[in-house]
């Protein structure tokens, strides 16, 4: 095992001597305003840090003002950011044990396409015109699947022929659409993405909880780092799964301090199992691809290999691995939970089948579910097979030219993929994204009892402490509520930012204490609470464009995070991945901390060098 | 010579099959249009079918239906009971697959396993393509 150190000496040093020297160094108060002096509400306050490789965000309440305390020191950005406005950067000088007041004016875009280029994707693919409402659903489902189409490297105009060059491309991904479909979806992409400015008035709500919150953000990685979880361990650390370079991306947010850990070589080829598709070069450099954690009581770490097909123990407290292979025809391990026998279970997407390990025996099961339907059942027999003979032909894709979904859809793939366990009985249960069914597996019979969902797409769902099953649903942009007592769903539809335009929820968690639902928001570059006991959704913009977040989990203190995925990671706004925590009552922390300091109309300690 | 077969005497059951087997590559053809390698079981598939009309050929047009055969019956038993095979189950399976499409794929299985019988020494199809032994 290779052990690299990314922060480096200078990060180590910059971030203890920050802490060190003051928790209040580089805190700053003051109002952020419009261009017409009226107060801005709901407004993000990103302060970086002088290696621009961490920031941290407030939102303004409702007259305006905000109020944060970082631990950064010297020369530092300070962003103000609000939708429907042109920010505002300035750069200052912060020295360290005194608070700064700094008061920030948002401007008026200078055109139509600089208002244009900071909408979210939502705006920009809202423009596409669809014949039928099949189409629209279809596209959602597969161009929505692992990044946002109409980000600024998504919405380039391209003809006819260069988008389906680019859907061909993405079929190498395993896009699963027709040759008909690919031909519309390139018609429309054509037309809706002509290099035209979008015109779109965003509203995220902003509420006086959202003035409240506070956001954290590490970097980590570079532009071609595909790193899909990130999940808080009984460390406190976070970890988190690169999926293209075979790497565990380590974080201590105390100390800010990263590390990348290398997996162990496999035996196989760049790409895996997978090596016959045509996966990106340089982001896809490995091949074990890990993609999901969960821990187990003796605090090592599982992941699921989706290109290796092996389910792998990491051991924090030695930094070993294990790697245990899934047999039979298993193809991408995906989501991994633990149940409270500790007792690793697993969907396997792409063979429709659900893994079952137990750490103690080190005996690993795996049960092949229903295919519902003859198409699947002709997936489920031949996918592994028309994928062998890809990988006798590297890079070239060839099952593409044998699959039967180049003439029927993603609908003959069944794709268990999102699973969890019920608190209330320790069943476990599962999400088919493509079928369109949640599942419960009875952990003693292994008996499966499958129910259809009345949204479709259910994709990474959890439970909350009741036994509640809550459901994202990716296709359709709803939430769906199932009580397994009663058998009953509840749907929700997820408001989007502006009329016409569709939101992509990928996963979700429930905060225990709360039973709050933490969902991705993935088209409109946020994240939204949904508090079951009101049935209100709440925004928290990301600060960061180009957001497409994976799991969730919470620190001990309360704090929501998770990872902003995009693939690539490039497209991201700074062009690197990174780790984001969101803590509900950290703003109001910080300006019950500042308290004085936001009475103070006169500045201190900070030099602004940029245009207020 | 009252026993040999001309074209003009082809037996109904030849051109029962020879449009069978037309409309098969008809819709694997169709097929390809969207997965380019059903191109490859349509081209068999008309082969098959102009060997039929003709009725020449007759040792290309058996092997064909039985190498189908053959690797269509290996490749649901390897996929079926294989998994003793370990790592290679999948080699043996794609290598089953690729000779089944190669020989027609399974429209191919469906009309060859229908034929087969006709093809024995003494029967229609084996009349119609020998007719010196009819």
């Amino acid at each position: 095992m290779k052990t690299r150190d990314l922060s480096g000496a200078l990060l180590s040093a910059l971030s203890a001597l920050a802490l060190a020297a003051d928790a209040r160094a580089a805190s700053f108060v003051g109002t952020v305003s419009l261009p017409d002096g009226r107060p801005a509400f709901g407004a993000m306050v990103s302060v970086f840090n002088a290696a621009k490789n961490q920031k941290q965000t407030v939102y303004t309440a409702a007259d305006g003002s905000y109020a944060i305390v970082t631990p950064y020191a010297g020369r530092l950005d300070v962003r103000a950011r609000l939708a429907n406005y042109d920010d505002n950067l300035l750069t200052v000088e912060a020295t360290q044990e005194q608070s700064s007041r700094l008061d920030l004016r948002l401007k008026d875009f200078a055109d139509a396409q600089g208002a244009s280029d900071a909408l979210s994707a939502s705006a920009h693919n809202a423009r596409l015109q669809w014949k039928s409402a099949a189409d629209r659903h279809d596209f959602v489902s597969q161009c929505n699947y692992c990044h946002q189409i109409g980000n600024s490297t998504t919405r380039a105009p391209r003809s006819h022929d260069a988008w389906l060059a680019v859907i061909n491309k993405m079929e190498g991904y395993l896009a699963m659409v027709t040759r008909a479909q690919g031909n519309r979806f390139a018609s429309a992409l054509e037309k809706g993405l002509d290099g035209q400015p979008a015109k779109a008035t965003h509203d995220y709500v902003a509420t006086e909880e959202l003035s409240r919150a506070k956001v954290e953000e590490w970097h980590l990685g570079d532009g071609f780092s595909f790193i899909h979880d990130m999940d808080v361990a009984a460390d406190g650390k976070f970890y988190g799964t690169d999926e293209g370079h075979d790497k565990l991306w380590v974080l201590d947010p105390r100390t800010a301090r990263v590390e990348a850990i290398d997996l162990p070589e496999s035996h196989l080829p760049r790409g895996g199992l997978f090596s016959g598709m045509h996966l990106a070069i340089g982001i896809f450099t490995g091949s074990h691809g890990p993609h999901s954690m969960a821990q187990t009581s003796d605090g090592r770490i599982w992941i699921t290999n989706a290109l290796s097909s092996t389910l792998m123990s990491f051991d924090p407290a030695n930094k070993q691995f294990k790697t245990y292979a899934v047999p039979g025809d298993a193809l991408y391990p995906h989501t991994v939970r633990v149940d409270k026998h500790d007792v690793v279970w697993f969907t396997i997407v792409a063979s429709n089948q659900i893994g079952r390990f137990d750490p103690k025996t080190e005996q690993m099961t795996v049960m092949r579910l229903p295919s519902n339907g003859f198409f699947r059942w002709l997936t489920d027999m031949l996918f592994p097979t028309l994928l062998r003979i890809s990988s006798w032909f590297p890079d070239h894709a060839l099952l593409l030219d044998f699959s039967h979904h180049r003439f029927l859809g993603y609908t003959v793939a069944a794709f268990p993929y999102g699973i969890d366990i019920n608190p209330k009985d320790g069943s476990v249960w599962y999400a088919k994204l493509y079928a369109n069914k949640i599942g419960r597996i009875d952990p003693k019979t292994m008996e499966v009892r499958e129910y259809d969902t009345p949204m479709s797409g259910p994709r990474r769902p959890r439970f909350d402490r009741d036994g509640i099953f809550w459901i994202p649903a990716f296709d359709e942009g709803g939430l769906m509520r199932f009580d397994p007592a009663s058998g009953r769903f509840e749907t929700y539809k997820i408001p989007g930012v502006a009329p016409g335009e569709y939101e992509t929820p990928y996963a979700l968690n429930v905060y225990g204490p709360t039973g709050d639902v933490w969902m991705a928001a993935n088209n409109s570059d946020r994240v939204i609470r949904f508090s079951p006991a009101t049935k209100t959704f709440r925004n928290f913009p990301s600060p960061t464009r180009v957001s497409v977040f994976r799991d969730f989990s919470f620190t001990k203190d309360g704090r929501v995070c998770t990872s902003q995925s995009n693939l690539p990671a490039y497209a991201i706004e700074g062009a690197v991945p990174s780790y984001l925590c969101i803590d509900p009552t950290g703003g109001a922390r910080d300006r019950a901390a500042l308290g004085a300091a936001t009475q103070a109309p006169a500045s201190t300690g900070a030099a602004a060098t940029g245009p207020t | 010579m009252n026993n040999v077969v001309t074209p003009g005497s082809r037996p109904t059951f030849a051109k029962i099959g020879a449009w069978l087997l037309v409309l098969s590559a008809i819709f694997m053809a169709l097929l390809g249009w969207s997965a380019s390698a059903y191109y490859v079981p349509a081209t068999c598939l008309l082969l098959q079918a102009a060997l039929l009309w003709r009725g020449r050929g007759f040792g290309l047009f058996k092997w064909i239906v039985l190498i189908n055969q053959v690797s269509g019956i290996v490749l649901i038993l390897v996929l079926w009971l294989g998994d003793g095979l370990g790592t290679t189950k999948l080699d043996v399976a794609g290598v089953a697959l690729l000779l089944n499409l190669l020989c027609g794929g399974p429209l191919m299985a469906l009309l060859g396993g229908a034929m087969l019988p006709a093809l024995r020494k003494g029967k229609r199809l084996f009349q119609w393509f020998n007719p010196q032994f009819a």
